[in-house]
């Protein structure tokens, strides 16, 4: 079982609070990322559930039993870290024992664990060399076994693969994925990569500045995120955030103008706005393309076109200077300086209003 | 040849010699002499008998004139070359020395006394080293224990220094608590206090303690260097909490994070702090001087001092000694001498 | 290569009770941890430490004072009698500074007129020669760590050691006056004679000490970049301007500590200089600490409450010292940092 509830965990340090007020309920089995900038409390959140850290307030309970104030080696968690944290003065096997010899588990069981870890992590040959002698994807295998070999209730990891280069980061990260899938133990994540987040999340935690702003599957995220900030973090190349002011609003569907002769009607519950106040409208660089043929469409003047082969990735800027970013599909001929227009669909669009918070669906 | 001076005369640039280069050789050679020379005097002087310390001029070596059995002598009688009166040179055993006339024998026809005078003869001398200056005070009690209390002080106080220091620095390093720095301060602040500033105090301290005439009484104020706190914190601070916090998520116990972890991973620092503890500690003459009074417990150093101030000095006995003193912190130099200049030059530490 | 595997044996054998130590105390360790905390487990870490620090290093320094203010022959301090500034005063009794005779304890004096004569000439023949060496020492020369190894071999022989050697050199019949003898000079009898026993001391405490204050400048001038001595090389510079222009200003910060470390140990002086001379002949290489070493313990007349005083006016100079210390490397790291 690895069911992990967190209620109303605050942390401060001193006088500065780092958490306010998460919660946050985990199934077991599930595989959680938490994403967000730097410094968003991440880190400290992950420390809180392992034990490392006390929350100043809130509860933490696993499998329904309060563990707050249970320390972290009796909470039955495993962590594996961003820097790995192996013990730099003993042999992998010895860096994969020692947790075990602290329990006073039986040799032989140890032995038998180390060998089914190190065959699933393909370590084996590599059981009597010390950490030192190993390169980097090599040492995070190590890390994830030694919290393999623990058979925790959850697995939490932090950042495991930023210290990988490119490639090794993402045949890695499909190991991650394949390992979850065979042990199926609760797995909670921590990255500010948002490719990690969405490839291996069953849900994604967006979190800024010590709070929670979205838990989602992957997907939801990226279709419908609540605010601005989700929306500006979840995908990539990021969104175009165009502001604009709405000219009609009803519960069924709101109208929207802004520069370069941008004017759309948008299907969302409009209900609580006035006319002519702020608004952001968002538009993924992939749900543009050149021509007037959509349901809405603007004008702006080209500062590059990068192309790529397959698609082109084109830079513009508005009549009153918002960058825009639209992937064309196949291949575009206009050159930098150029006027262009860009057309696009209601559905694809999201409204955010001035609060930065996503407008409702339109009411049924 | 040509290739000894091209080696010696290399030099950076390759150009001709100028003035720097000249004295950096005067002084290189100097240095041999100055540094090396009266440890090397010490050496071949402690194995010369009595009568040739007393010589004046000394020899570099040490000799002994050289003796044989002649027959109808009890005692061996000692050989002499002589210029006989005719010129010849030969070889003479001396029965006895009366004013400047000398009495000899030829050792091959023992019968005939022959008079010379004492400048014309020269003794028959060789390289000898007299090993009786160590073996005697080696096989007296004094010494020997002398030497038994410096190891064991040197030995229990490196310990200990080793074991107090890391757990402090571990503390001062890895935890955070209400008064830490304030700790921290209290012994950056007492690095500076020489053991000649609290020497009085201390004494009546130790005596209260009743530790005053024994060893541990040498021992316990030595062991607490604020200096091998400051080392071992400054490179325990180099180790990463992470390894701290995984060995916890490893059920390791603060005690066992301590041992398995920290020590191991100190160790570079450790060694240096063991080896100049334990050169401290030879070394030390001022305070079990002070603390020491039965002659049973005395220390190497307080012992040769001892011995050196005694009236009728017995330099023979002293060169020896003073010899058997400088054997370990030789060895230490000369195998760890590295180590002790790194951590020189790394925290000024002495 | 052979020294590792013998110090590692060396260490195999010195853990090996450690261990088993280590071992044994896990559980009742673990049962305190469970009942205070980590936070009890730092107190228990510091504890034996601080409690042999605390006794043996802050109680002196703190009763020195009150031993300082109190009069007679007692050790302990609650069988004294207290005198307030008495034992200040009879230090400070003096018809005029200048003269130690003039003074009612005229060896204290003396001892400190001596030692402040030996610390000025100490400190600066200290600092030329170990400088000179290595100036040397960073040269390209051949074997650089055979001749470091020559100057830095004295450091580590213990000051006994060191009075003796040299006793037995300078003695009348001792290999400097046979050198002297056989190049045609004057042999002298030199540690009788009260100019040439202080020279000894000033002399031997050099040649003891140098090595270490070499490495410390060593350590400067290897931090130096060598891309500066090129572009100095390039711009045809002399070798004299060289050194007061870029190698004395970019060594300054391990030179004042060199001479402030030096200072520091200057002022304390004893081991090498009771092992030579005995502070003799006469009073005249009797320096502070062997005063306050035989006003405490030595003589028949102890005065303990005398000794503390005078230990305190050293305390207080060395205080000085060190705050001069401290501020001259604040100055310099300021200075390091509007580079
Ligand atoms: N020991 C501490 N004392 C004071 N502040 C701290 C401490 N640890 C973390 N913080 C602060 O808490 C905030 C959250 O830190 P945390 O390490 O959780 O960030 P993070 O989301 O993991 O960032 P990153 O992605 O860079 O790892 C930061 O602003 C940090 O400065
Ligand atoms: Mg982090």
């Amino acid at each position: 079982m690895g069911q992990i509830t967190l209620s109303d965990i605050q942390r401060a340090y001193g006088n500065v609070k780092v958490l306010h007020d998460i919660n946050l309920d985990i199934a077991d089995g599930e595989f959680v990322v938490l994403v967000g900038p730097s410094g968003c409390g991440k880190s400290t959140l992950l420390r809180l559930l392992s034990g490392l850290d006390k929350p100043t307030a809130g509860r933490i309970e696993i499998d329904g039993k309060d563990v707050t104030q249970v320390s972290a080696a009796d909470r039955g968690l495993a962590m594996v870290f961003q820097s790995y944290a192996l013990y730099p003065h003993m042999s992998v096997r010895q860096n994969l024992a020692f947790g075990l010899e602290n329990i006073q588990m039986p040799k032989a069981e140890i032995a038998e664990r180390i060998t089914e870890a190190a065959r699933m992590l393909e370590i084996t040959d590599y059981l009597d060399r010390r950490p030192g002698q190993l390169s980097g994807g090599q040492k995070q295998r190590v890390a994830i076994g030694r919290a393999v070999v623990r058979n925790p209730t959850a697995f939490l990891l932090d950042e495991p693969l930023s210290n990988l280069d490119a490639e090794l980061r993402i045949s890695t990260r499909a190991e991650i994925s394949a390992l979850h899938d065979r042990l199926k133990t609760t797995m909670i994540y921590v990255t500010h990569d948002q490719v990690e987040a969405m490839t291996l999340a069953d849900r994604i935690v967006v979190m800024r500045a010590g709070r929670i702003e979205q838990v989602g599957r992957p997907l939801d995220l990226y279709n419908t995120p609540a605010n601005l900030f989700v929306a500006g973090f979840i995908g990539a190349p990021r969104m175009n955030l165009l502001p604009v002011k709405i000219a009609e609003a009803g519960p069924q569907s709101v109208r929207v103008e802004g520069a370069g002769g941008l004017s759309i009607m948008v299907a969302a519950d409009g209900s609580a706005l006035q006319p002519g106040t702020d608004a952001t409208l968002g538009i993924r660089p992939h749900d543009i393309r050149t021509g007037t043929g959509g349901d809405g469409s603007f004008t702006a003047t080209v500062d590059l076109m990068e192309a790529l082969g397959p698609e082109t990735v084109a830079h513009a800027t508005t009549d009153d200077g918002q960058k825009i970013l639209a992937v064309l599909n196949g291949q575009d001929t206009t050159k930098a300086g150029d006027g262009i227009s860009f057309a696009f669909d209601a559905g694809r669009t999201h409204l955010f209003d001035a609060e930065g918070q996503r407008l409702p669906p339109p009411r049924t | 040849m040509s290739r000894v001076a091209e080696f010696l005369t290399r030099r950076r640039g390759g150009s001709g010699w100028d003035w720097t280069d000249i004295f950096t050789w005067v002084w290189l050679i100097a240095g041999i002499f100055v540094m090396f020379g009266p440890a090397v005097w010490l050496v071949l002087s402690s194995f010369k008998t009595p009568a040739a310390l007393a010589e004046f001029p000394p020899t570099v070596l040490p000799m002994a004139t050289e003796q044989v059995m002649v027959e109808g002598y009890d005692n061996p009688l000692e050989l002499y070359s002589v210029s006989m009166p005719d010129g010849s040179e030969q070889v003479l055993a001396q029965v006895r020395r009366v004013g400047t006339i000398a009495q000899m024998v030829d050792p091959d026809a023992p019968d005939e006394i022959v008079k010379v005078n004492i400048a014309e003869r020269t003794p028959q001398r060789r390289v000898a080293f007299a090993t009786e200056n160590y073996v005697v005070p080696l096989e007296q009690n004094d010494f020997l224990l002398y030497l038994r209390n410096s190891v064991f002080v040197t030995v229990m106080a490196t310990i200990i220094t080793l074991l107090t220091n890391s757990m402090a620095a571990f503390a001062l390093s890895k935890y955070r608590f209400r008064g830490r720095d304030g700790v921290m301060l209290l012994i950056v602040a007492t690095l500076m206090v020489p053991l000649s500033v609290i020497l009085v105090p201390l004494y009546s301290v130790v005596n209260a303690v009743g530790l005053f005439d024994s060893l541990w009484g040498v021992i316990l104020p030595t062991v607490a260097t604020p200096t091998g706190v400051f080392l071992l914190r400054q490179y325990m601070l180099t180790i990463p909490d992470e390894l701290l916090d995984a060995a916890r998520m490893d059920h390791a116990s603060e005690w066992q994070i301590y041992w398995r972890i920290i020590l191991p991973l100190a160790a570079p620092a450790l060694a240096v702090l063991a080896i100049f503890s334990i050169v401290w500690r030879w070394n030390d003459f001022l305070w079990p001087l002070v603390v020491l009074s039965r002659k049973e417990l005395y220390t190497l150093q307080v012992g040769l001092n001892t011995y050196a101030g005694e009236l009728n000095v017995q330099w023979h006995y002293i060169l020896a000694m003073t010899v058997v003193t400088m054997i370990p912190v030789v060895l230490v130099f000369v195998f760890l001498q590295r180590y002790i200049t790194a951590g020189i030059a790394g925290s000024g530490l002495k | 290569m052979a020294t590792r595997s013998i110090s590692s044996r060396i260490g195999a054998v010195l853990a090996a009770p450690v261990i088993w130590l280590a071992r044994l105390l896990n559980l009742p360790l673990k049962w305190w941890q469970g009942m205070t905390g980590t936070g009890g487990m730092a107190a228990f870490f510091l504890a034996p430490n601080m409690a042999i620090f605390g006794i043996f290093v802050l109680l002196p320094l703190v009763i020195n004072f009150a031993y300082s203010m109190t009069s007679g022959q007692a050790l302990f301090l609650s069988d004294r009698s207290y005198v307030g500034g008495e034992q200040y005063a009879r230090l400070m009794d003096c018809g005029n500074y200048l003269d130690p005779t003039t003074c009612r304890e005229d060896l204290f004096w003396i001892a400190l007129r001596n030692t402040a004569l030996f610390v000025v000439v100490q400190v600066s023949m200290m600092t030329v020669v170990a400088m000179i060496t290595a100036l040397i020492l960073n040269r390209e020369i051949r074997g650089r760590g055979f001749w470091r190894a020559v100057f830095f071999f004295p450091v580590l022989l213990s000051p006994v050691v060191v009075g003796l050697i040299w006793r037995w050199i300078l003695q009348r019949e001792g290999l400097l006056n046979f050198i002297l003898y056989n190049v045609g000079l004057e042999p002298h009898v030199w540690l009788t004679d009260r100019f040439y026993s202080f020279v000894a001391t000033v002399g031997v405490s050099v040649w003891a000490h140098m090595g270490f204050y070499t490495l410390i400048l060593l350590a400067g001038l290897q931090a130096i970049p060598r891309d500066l001595y090129e572009a100095a090389e390039m711009d045809g510079t002399r070798a004299g301007r060289v050194f007061w222009r870029i190698t004395l200003p970019l060594l300054m910060p391990n030179l004042l500590v060199v001479i402030v470390l030096a200072l520091i140990r200057a002022v304390q002086i004893f081991d090498e200089a009771y092992v030579l001379t005995g502070g003799g002949p006469g009073t005249s290489t009797l320096y502070l600490t062997q005063y306050i070493y035989e006003v405490g313990f030595a003589s028949l007349l102890r005065n303990p409450g005398l000794a503390a005083a005078a230990s305190i006016i050293m305390g207080l100079i060395l205080v000085v010292l060190t705050l001069i210390q401290l501020g001259l490397g604040r100055r310099n790291e300021k200075a390091g940092e509007r580079k």
